[in-house]
């Protein structure tokens, strides 16, 4: 379903067209807000959708098999690692749904480099970091070649 | 307009953002402290590649903690899904390090569903579900931090070799989406992290449809556009995928099948895997007992159906949603990964408690994370591969110091999200050993090359430039062709020459030398492309990745001259497996230059016993 | 410069009514202009549609209290641009609002209220000189460093398009203005005093009459389709899920 950005909405931040995975998200030269200039390469991977504070992009099923009247709008709130579907029918029917997407604050992941430096001689096994630990088994697993 | 060039040096370039290349950045730099690591991406490392919308389920997972699978289960498993053409040896160092990465996903903050227990809850044998719409971006933040510098919105165009040894890697250019900079990258090490290929085939979807293949459209077949140049040896190019999926919006059917145990019927209801067992045997022979059944002839059965006329094939949804919360699982599934199929539901007003959904095969795919494995032929792991499988470093190509991680490397199947991080890991650790094995080699790259690939990257704005001058408005130029207008011919070829949708995946050898007849003019159309922008421009380079893929596609199923999957294409003048001759993988080698391929077969060795050939 | 009132200096040679009958007639441009964009594009009959749509999937009913308080934080909103999601561009449009808001304000009290030379309090005149340099601050920073094409899609900060009719003429109309009011102090009613207020006049002219092709009316519409969003929300007929109860996150 392509991307269409809402006229009096858009107040022209550019997130959409940083975050586009497919590069489709740009500024109209008319309104100088954004637009989707190419939805036949447009996944609707809702990245811009979810990207825009505004709420300003929304998604139309691609109209060679999405009839009319549908809305499946999104709400996602990084903060609290949840994200909300909101889903009309054609028909009028609602469906409204909530899911986690993450269990640890944004920025916390610790980096490689964090981690006490790694002995080099193990360059040479097939451990990888975190390895055998983080396997959660005493050993890697390895073939005996015959 | 002179052009700004930006030089940057490195240890360690990653070409490409997504799985692949986020594991190989986290890892390398895990193991290389003081190593330059840089990152490059064309899209943005928050939500590029194929997870940016998120996945429901991580599809390769042992669970050897809790007893649940062993590396050696899985390599059977990925072996009987690809009628027993996998690299064991790359096959099972995924899947021994493939644990180690999910529990640093869940430590990162992927939300791993659970059952009462404790354990991860099971879609099926090899998968679990996860809460996923943020995978990506908490993958994303672990690589962000590992590597010395990222670089969005950079299209890498090509990669360099040595200007003294043509057979040594020395780094990549590319240009600046958004202001047209040059860029010469030059590093000790290349890991090519980039997509595998959509859009080499037509797609069942021409208008606006067309954006939603199965596989990401941004997933232009760079990992092999970037690498067939440079003469490494390429793999398997003729595994094509096709995927049985809900129609229209691709929707994923794993949790559906495995999970919910909602079962496909044709539109009488009737199922017709079993009916079709006699013919399948008489194709396969033994094959056909493989349990499960491979995903292949599980096509193969669905495609007879529909042919018969006994379609449409439809999940019968209604008959497993009995409570709301497999009904939340249902819908999860979708929104967290392919919310177009929620919107196929909705606005086709389809309750799916109600109403069973459509299902169909997909256009072609040409990857090597997913249930497939083209791409580029590597090295093993050193402690358990053969020796014909290794020379020295994990994960790297027959080009000295290209490495390849997820859609790249060739043979390595069923890899899926985390297993592509986990190649991505494999290969970071082993380029820094390579690296830190050869000190004082510092690879050099041939200036005036550079230079010369810098007019080549730009030419296409150029050639729309100059030739825009002839014609008073729209899209029709006697002299040019718009990216667009190049892909749908490659499209259309690969469709009825190499076996696409619209011949039942069927093509044969007389097919397919035409196909390469008009693969080659549409090669040389190339030198006529134009581009009115920047983004075409990056269009325009995302086609040429993309015919280097067709080609390579149709002469490795030139070379088979067997039907190893039917289900995923056929060749219709050998239609039977042969195992006497194509118990092998196919290899080529491709010479820019004079513009051959050199084909050969490589050797498949069983590390895990129990596959039995078929006899004649 | 500053302290004098430069349209009473301009009554040399133009009568004050001359110079009212103008701004009435701009203001008037602005009301015809937004009427038209209204009536011939039809936003206007979107705009009701889209209303009674929303109205028919109310699942309560507003009182009057609530819609007025609503209209209110409305306004508030706008007051502070809050609709803006970034700071830079937060704060360049509230010194461009305000500058505008303060220019046109004291323009309009000097002509019709202070005509005659020196009779304008000096607080005036600089209101209108600091009005036209906060339009200019705000303006310029924008033109050049925040546009989002500029900023976001590769456009060089000196590239012009439709777009720009509103901020350009904006722009030019102040910096005219002050440049101006500088030559008619300092070099009297002389030839090159007069070529720049000509290009003062003309663009002052262009901001207001323009408002069909250009985004000025957009300064109406955004408040309109913002209280219409307020209400969506608090009567149910909004299609945006509302916040998640739960918080996930919760491991530090």
């Amino acid at each position: 379903m392509p991307t269409y950005t809402d006229m009096t909405r858009c107040d022209g931040c550019g997130d959409c067209v940083d975050i586009c995975p497919s590069d489709i998200m740009h500024i109209d030269p008319v309104y100088r807000r954004s637009y989707n200039i190419e939805p036949n390469f447009c996944w609707e991977c809702y990245s811009c959708v979810k990207a825009c504070e505004q709420h300003a992009i929304d998604v139309r099923g691609y109209a060679d098999f999405a009839p009319l009247g549908h809305k499946v709008r999104v709400l996602r709130e990084a903060k609290k690692g949840s994200i909300s579907w909101k889903i009309r029918y054609r028909d009028g029917r609602i469906k409204e749904f909530t899911f986690p997407i993450r269990t640890t604050p944004w920025g916390s992941i610790k980096a490689a480099q964090e981690y006490e430096n790694p002995d080099l001689r193990a360059l040479g096994s097939p451990l990888l970091a975190h390895e055998p630990e983080a396997l959660h088994v005493a050993a890697l697993p390895t073939i005996k070649k015959a | 307009m002179t052009r700004r060039t930006k030089f940057v040096d490195s240890d360690i370039l990653i070409v490409g953002g997504g799985f692949g290349g986020c594991g190989a950045a986290y890892e390398s730099r895990y193991w290389g402290r003081d190593l330059k690591i840089v990152l490059i991406e064309k899209a943005n490392v928050e939500r590029s590649g194929a997870v940016a919308h998120g996945l429901s389920a991580i599809n390769c997972y042992m669970g050897m903690q809790w007893g649940e699978n062993q590396p050696e289960d899985f390599v059977r498993y990925a072996r009987g899904d690809l009628m027993g053409l996998v690299r064991e040896d790359l096959v099972y160092d995924i899947a021994r390090h493939v644990d180690s990465t999910v529990h640093k996903f869940e430590e990162w903050g992927l939300p791993i569903m659970k059952n009462p227990n404790g354990r991860y809850m099971r879609e099926g044998k090899w998968q679990i579900m996860i809460h996923g719409e943020s995978y990506k971006p908490i993958v994303a933040e672990a690589a962000r931090k590992s590597a010395t510098e990222v670089y969005n919105r950079v299209m890498v165009t090509h990669l360099l070799t040595d200007k003294t040894r043509p057979n040594r890697i020395a780094g990549a250019v590319g240009f600046n989406v958004r202001n047209g900079d040059f860029y010469v990258f030059r590093a000790k090490v290349v890991i090519v992290g980039a997509g595998g290929g959509s859009h080499i085939y037509r797609p069942r979807a021409v208008g606006e449809g067309m954006g939603r293949t199965w596989y990401a459209p941004w997933s232009t077949a760079s990992a092999y556009g970037l690498i067939i140049p440079t003469g490494a040896i390429m793999t398997q190019m003729e595994n094509k995928i096709v995927l049985t999926r809900f129609k229209d919006g691709y929707g994923p059917v794993g949790a559906w099948f495995l999970l919910l145990k909602s079962q496909a019927t044709n539109a009488a209801g009737e199922h017709y895997e079993k009916d079709r067992y006699p013919e399948i045997k008489a194709r396969v022979g033994h094959y056909v007992d493989i349990v499960p059944m491979p995903t292949c002839l599980r096509n193969h059965a669905m495609l007879e159906e529909i042919k018969a006329g006994k379609g449409p094939i439809y999940m019968h949804t209604q008959k497993v949603l009995d409570t709301k919360e497999k009904e939340e699982i249902g819908w999860e599934d979708f929104l967290d990964m392919t919310v177009g199929q929620a919107v196929v539901w909705a606005s086709q007003n389809i309750e799916p408690k109600e109403k069973p959904s459509e299902l169909i095969t997909s256009e072609p795919y040409i990857m090597g994370s997913h249930a497939t494995c083209s791409g580029a032929w590597a090295s093993g792991p050193e402690d358990c591969a053969p020796a014909e499988y290794q020379w020295g470093y994990n994960r790297m190509t027959t080009v000295e110091g290209l490495f390849g991680a997820g859609d790249t490397i060739g043979g390595s199947a069923h890899k899926f999200s985390a297993g592509s991080f986990t190649e991505g890991r494999i290969a970071g650790k082993a380029a820094v050993r390579y690296i830190l094995d050869r000190k004082n080699e510092s690879p050099q790259v041939d200036d005036d090359y550079v230079e010369s690939l810098k007019q080549a990257v730009f030419k296409p704005l150029e050639t729309y430039r100059v030739g825009r001058n002839e014609f008073v408005a729209g899209t029709v130029s006697p002299n040019f062709i718009t990216p667009l207008q190049g892909l749908q011919r490659l499209e259309k070829i690969m469709d009825e020459y190499v076996g696409g949708y619209s011949m039942f995946y069927v093509t044969s050898e007389n097919l397919l030398n035409r196909g390469l007849e008009l693969l080659r003019m549409l090669q040389e159309d190339f030198e006529h492309v134009g581009a009115e922008n920047l983004h075409q421009l990056q269009r325009a380079w995302e086609l040429q990745h993309r015919i280097l893929t067709g080609e390579a596609v149709a002469q490795h199923t030139l070379y088979r001259k067997e039907t190893r999957w039917p289900g995923y294409y056929y060749r219709g003048d050998y239609p039977k497996l042969d195992d006497s001759q194509w118990h092998c993988f196919t290899g080529s080698q491709y010479n820019t230059k004079t513009r051959e391929w050199k084909m050969s077969k490589l050797p498949v060795h069983r590390l895990i016993e129990g596959f039995e050939l078929l006899q004649a | 410069m500053f302290t004098t009132n430069p349209f009473a200096v301009l009554t040399d040679f133009l009568s004050p009514l001359a110079m009212q009958i103008y701004v009435v007639l701009m203001a008037l441009a602005v009301v015809a202009g937004t009427l038209f964009d209204m009536v011939h594009k039809g936003s206007a009959k979107f705009f009701a549609q889209h209303r009674d749509e929303s109205e028919a999937r109310a699942q309560r009913r507003l009182g009057g209290g609530e819609k007025v308080s609503l209209a209110i934080a409305t306004i508030a909103e706008a007051a502070v641009s809050g609709e803006f999601c970034k700071w830079p561009r937060r704060l360049s449009h509230l010194l461009t609002m305000y500058g505008f808001l303060l220019y046109v304000i004291t323009t309009v009290v000097m002509i019709f209220a202070y005509p005659a030379r020196d009779s304008a309090p000096p607080i005036l005149p600089m209101l209108w000189t600091v009005g036209a340099l906060m339009i200019l601050a705000g303006g310029l920073w924008f033109f050049f460093f925040l546009r989002v094409n500029v900023s976001h899609d590769g456009a060089s900060p000196f590239h012009l398009g439709q777009a720009d009719l509103f901020i350009g003429s904006l722009l030019a109309s102040a910096a005219f203005a002050l440049i101006w009011d500088f030559m008619q102090t300092t070099y009297g009613h002389s030839i090159p005093t007069w070529i720049v207020f000509g290009a003062y006049i003309f663009f002052t002219t262009l901001l207001f009459v323009s408002v069909p092709w250009s985004k000025f009316a957009h300064m109406f519409f955004k408040p309109a389709v913002a209280f219409q969003r307020k209400l969506e929300e608090a009567n149910g007929s909004s299609d945006l899920p509302g916040p998640a109860a739960e918080n996930y996150i919760v491991r530090s």
